[in-house]
């Protein structure tokens, strides 16, 4: 027992977090003791105290911070690579450095609060099935649809994209591993910290967070206890993600394969590259917002404090400055899997494959040009409103241009309307239909009539369901047999579809009419009028719902047994079908060279990347970075 | 494991026990890259707070400065304090590279205690200001902003810390300076923000 809570592991995380709530009950009560505060004693002190630095101790406990710290100790530090490549199934429970492993953890952590956060959804139209109270009051449905949107935000979408990419970038880019093993390992513990927290709030005194996924000031300085929750949790889960984008763009700089260069790269890099550049500048702002809130709440600052100057707007404007770039953080992944999916299942290269590219980038730069369109009616200038409009609107070009390519690309190609391929052209439709809307909603007078109305909710689903949603699946089946080695199920996953998509659009469409005709959102109750549809919706989207049960058995049963699948059964020239699935435990024996492009279908004897290991390692087995020493 | 698709008759050799070296496809270190990306996030950070700022000072117009008046040239001499460490850290990097043990344990130290000088001067300043983060807002923006500042400087110095012990352990030399560089690189950030938070809070 001694010799396992020494060991980093489950044993040693669980040992570190008790010993930080005792740390942290000292720390609340000796600091309120020395400023004579009283009582020396309070339970909200103490907890916002323990929100903040158990998970520390938590993730210390597991082994995070093990080679750092010994590193810092100043001793000599060998990186046997100890760590790295899971052997059984119990590895995936550990500390590990290969990005394989990570990409896999982090999925399917994703995926179960893709599962909480969707049963959230359920419990949500379950009570406005009918008009007046069914199941839950007024004050729990709130805590409902708050933590339906931020755990399927901030600890599914986000994240899921992360898993794909870190699964699949460095093989793409002919890397042996991220750039900072370790550093990646960290941003996945810190996850199912916040994922924790976020369902921990349920049983807060006073409820949990119920201010939506905004949490609006001062709502979120007033609220109970339950809102630090939110406050602090989601501090771990942007951590998490700034250090993910930071790690993946210096892969992408500087462990390219030789030939690889940046107009040779498969978009899905383009696409996690913009998505990683997106992170790094916007998310630091959310980080923000929260430490203001948890220091008017804690600290009684006034920031949002009218009565003492505080100003209540500069909230949102922080916020949306984060949070609108975050809906393009939550697609351009996506964009990045659909090309993939397309120029593979369509047999033709990418259309436009430079104005893919660029469009990319242009959506990074206007993305932080538009935040101030979530504010029309916030009583801010009015003047503001028109360059947000105008710059709204210009955004929606770039997008334009992706689709209009997706759909060239599909032009003429030898399709194949198998499962990846069904979500990829779902997706193209669904989404166009989500961007429309935007645009409407871009227009000042519109947005001004259908504000926090039902119209709202079926813009950000059809983006993040029929968008993000639609591409999460398309890249998991598509990678599925890369990750496992086995195939999918192929006509599950056609049920899958089929249900998704129709139902999909059966729940969400008719959000469009009675938004329109004003039913409020994140109202437990609403107006008899709208009692037809509601009752429509909700049956939909348990059905909805149940077509995500039989992902999940495909999922399940196809890992456990499904037919071996080949290295490339999808035929695709980018690197990671050129090694073995699942790929071996460095990826590559020596690091190969690319000679073409990444989407040369049908040009004969096109080759995308060569290996090299028919020619004599100049190096010694085992030598390189297995022995260095850390500076 | 599945040989690859290509035949290949070195691969997949059972006793290749570590990755293939990578391809550096950049001139720039990736560690010196990555605390970069870092310190533009850490920008941004500040980024948020200089709105708060701005919101606070300019569009809502509550008074400035907070209290009666702050103490510029006690900031200044903590300006000029915090400048310097930054020239010692520099010489530091430079000893490092010219294998000047001597040099280099002389100059962390002094970057090191220059950095706590600062820290208790501002602490010191706290406890005189003569008002409260609860007072006003736009005391919350002064102390925020400063607070978020002598947080970094306290990062700052827990990276020195760990390159102090190192170097003491004769473990940074010419061929071994990044664990001195890069928390070098972050205490010139750290020292550089000190610059713009002090025009913006004290001077302007």
């Amino acid at each position: 027992m001694a010799a396992k809570i020494r060991q980093p592991g489950w044993y040693r995380a669980l040992a570190f977090s008790i010993l930080g709530v005792l740390v942290c009950l000292g720390l609340s009560t000796g600091l309120r003791a020395a400023f004579t505060v009283d009582p020396v004693y309070d339970g909200e002190a103490f907890l916002q105290i323990a929100l903040l630095m158990v998970p520390l101790f938590f993730l210390g406990g597991i082994g995070c911070f093990d080679y750092w710290l010994r590193w810092a100790s100043g001793r000599t530090v060998v990186d046997d690579h100890a760590d790295h490549g899971a052997k059984s199934w119990r590895d995936y429970f550990k500390v590990n450095t290969d990005h394989k492993v990570i990409g896999i953890q982090y999925i399917v952590v994703s995926m179960f609060f893709m599962f909480a956060g969707g049963l959230m959804a359920m419990l949500v139209r379950a009570e406005l099935a009918a008009p007046g109270r069914q199941f839950v009051d007024p004050n729990t449905y709130n805590g409902v649809f708050s933590i339906h949107a931020t755990l399927l935000i901030f600890l599914f979408v986000i994240p899921v994209f992360a898993g794909i990419a870190n699964y699949v970038l460095p093989l793409m880019i002919g890397a042996p591993d991220m750039a900072f093993p370790r550093l990646n390992a960290l941003s996945f513990w810190m996850l199912p910290v916040a994922g924790t927290m976020m369902l921990l709030s349920f049983l807060a005194p006073g409820g949990s967070f119920a201010a939506g996924w905004t949490a609006y000031a001062p709502l979120s300085v007033d609220a109970p206890i339950g809102q630090a929750f939110f406050t602090i949790a989601v501090q771990f889960a942007g951590a998490s993600s700034i250090a993910t984008a930071l790690n993946f763009l210096v892969t992408i700089i500087t462990m390219r394969a030789p030939g690889m260069t940046f107009f040779r790269m498969p978009l899905l890099v383009w696409a996690n590259f913009s998505t990683s550049l997106l992170v790094v500048i916007a998310t630091p702002f959310i980080a923000a917002s929260q430490f203001m809130v948890l220091l008017d709440r804690a600290l009684g600052f006034n920031f949002f404090n009218p009565a003492n100057g505080g100003d209540v707007l500069m909230y949102q404007h922080v916020f949306w400055f984060y949070s609108h770039p975050a809906v393009y953080i939550m697609l351009l992944p996506g964009f990045g899997i659909i090309s993939e999916v397309l120029a593979t299942r369509a047999r033709k290269p990418v259309f436009g494959y430079r104005m893919m590219a660029f469009s990319l980038l242009a959506i990074v730069l206007l993305g932080f040009t538009v935040w101030a369109h979530h504010m029309f009616v916030s009583g801010m200038s009015d003047w503001i409103r028109i360059p947000m409009m105008i710059t709204t609107a210009i955004i929606a070009i770039p997008t334009g241009i992706k689709i209009f390519s997706w759909v060239a690309t599909l032009w003429r190609g030898v399709i194949k309307m198998d499962t990846p391929m069904l979500w990829a052209v779902g997706f193209i439709s669904m989404f166009t239909l989500g961007g429309i809307s935007g645009v409407m909603l871009a227009m000042v007078p519109l947005d001004i009539h259908v504000s926090d109305t039902y119209f709202i909710v079926a813009h950000i689903h059809y983006v993040l369901f029929g968008g993000s949603m639609f591409t999460i699946m398309a890249g998991i089946y598509f990678w599925f047999p890369k990750m496992t080695g086995r195939m999918f199920n192929e006509r599950l996953g056609k049920i899958h579809f089929w249900l998704t998509f129709i139902f999909f659009n059966v729940t969400f469409a008719p959000m469009h009419l009675i938004g329109v005709q004003g039913m409020p959102r994140r109202v437990s109750d609403y107006a008899d009028q709208f009692a037809t549809w509601n009752l429509v919706i909700s049956i939909s989207s348990f059905i909805l719902g149940f077509a995500s049960l039989i992902f999940l058995y495909n999922m399940i049963t196809s890992w456990r047994s499904g037919p071996k699948a080949g290295s490339n059964p999808w035929n695709s020239l980018t690197i990671e079908w050129q090694v073995s699935s699942p790929p071996p435990i460095f990826n590559f024996d020596a690091i190969p060279s690319v000679v073409g492009g990444p989407y040369e279908y049908g040009v004969p004897g096109a080759v995308h990347a060569v290996f090299n290991d028919t020619k004599p390692d100049p190096l010694p087995v085992g030598a390189g970075a297995g022995a260095a020493e850390a500076d | 494991m599945e040989a690859a698709s290509i035949p290949t008759p070195v691969a997949h050799d059972d006793h290749h026990h570590g990755p293939p070296i990578a391809n550096q496809s950049s001139r720039v270190n990736s560690e010196v890259l990555g605390i970069l990306l870092f310190i533009i996030s850490e920008i941004m950070l500040f980024g948020a707070f200089f709105a708060a700022y701005f919101f606070i000072r300019v569009v809502s117009a509550d008074g400035w400065p907070p209290g009666e008046g702050l103490p510029v040239a006690v900031a200044a001499i903590n300006a000029a304090i915090l400048l310097s460490s930054s020239v010692t850290m520099h010489w530091t990097d430079v000893s490092a590279k010219r294998d000047n043990q001597r040099a280099m344990r002389v100059g962390i130290v002094t970057t090191f205690l220059l950095g706590c000088t600062f820290l208790f001067i501002q602490i010191n300043e706290y406890l005189h200001l003569g008002f409260a983060p609860k007072t006003s807002a736009s005391a919350s923006v002064f102390f925020g902003l400063t607070g978020l500042h002598g947080a970094h400087v306290l990062i700052g110095l827990l990276l020195l810390w760990m390159s102090a012990v190192r170097i003491f352990k004769g473990k940074v030399g010419p061929d071994h300076h990044r664990g001195l560089e890069i928390p070098g690189i972050y205490w010139h950030f750290v020292d550089a923000m000190w610059i713009v938070v002090f025009t913006t809070i004290y001077v302007l």
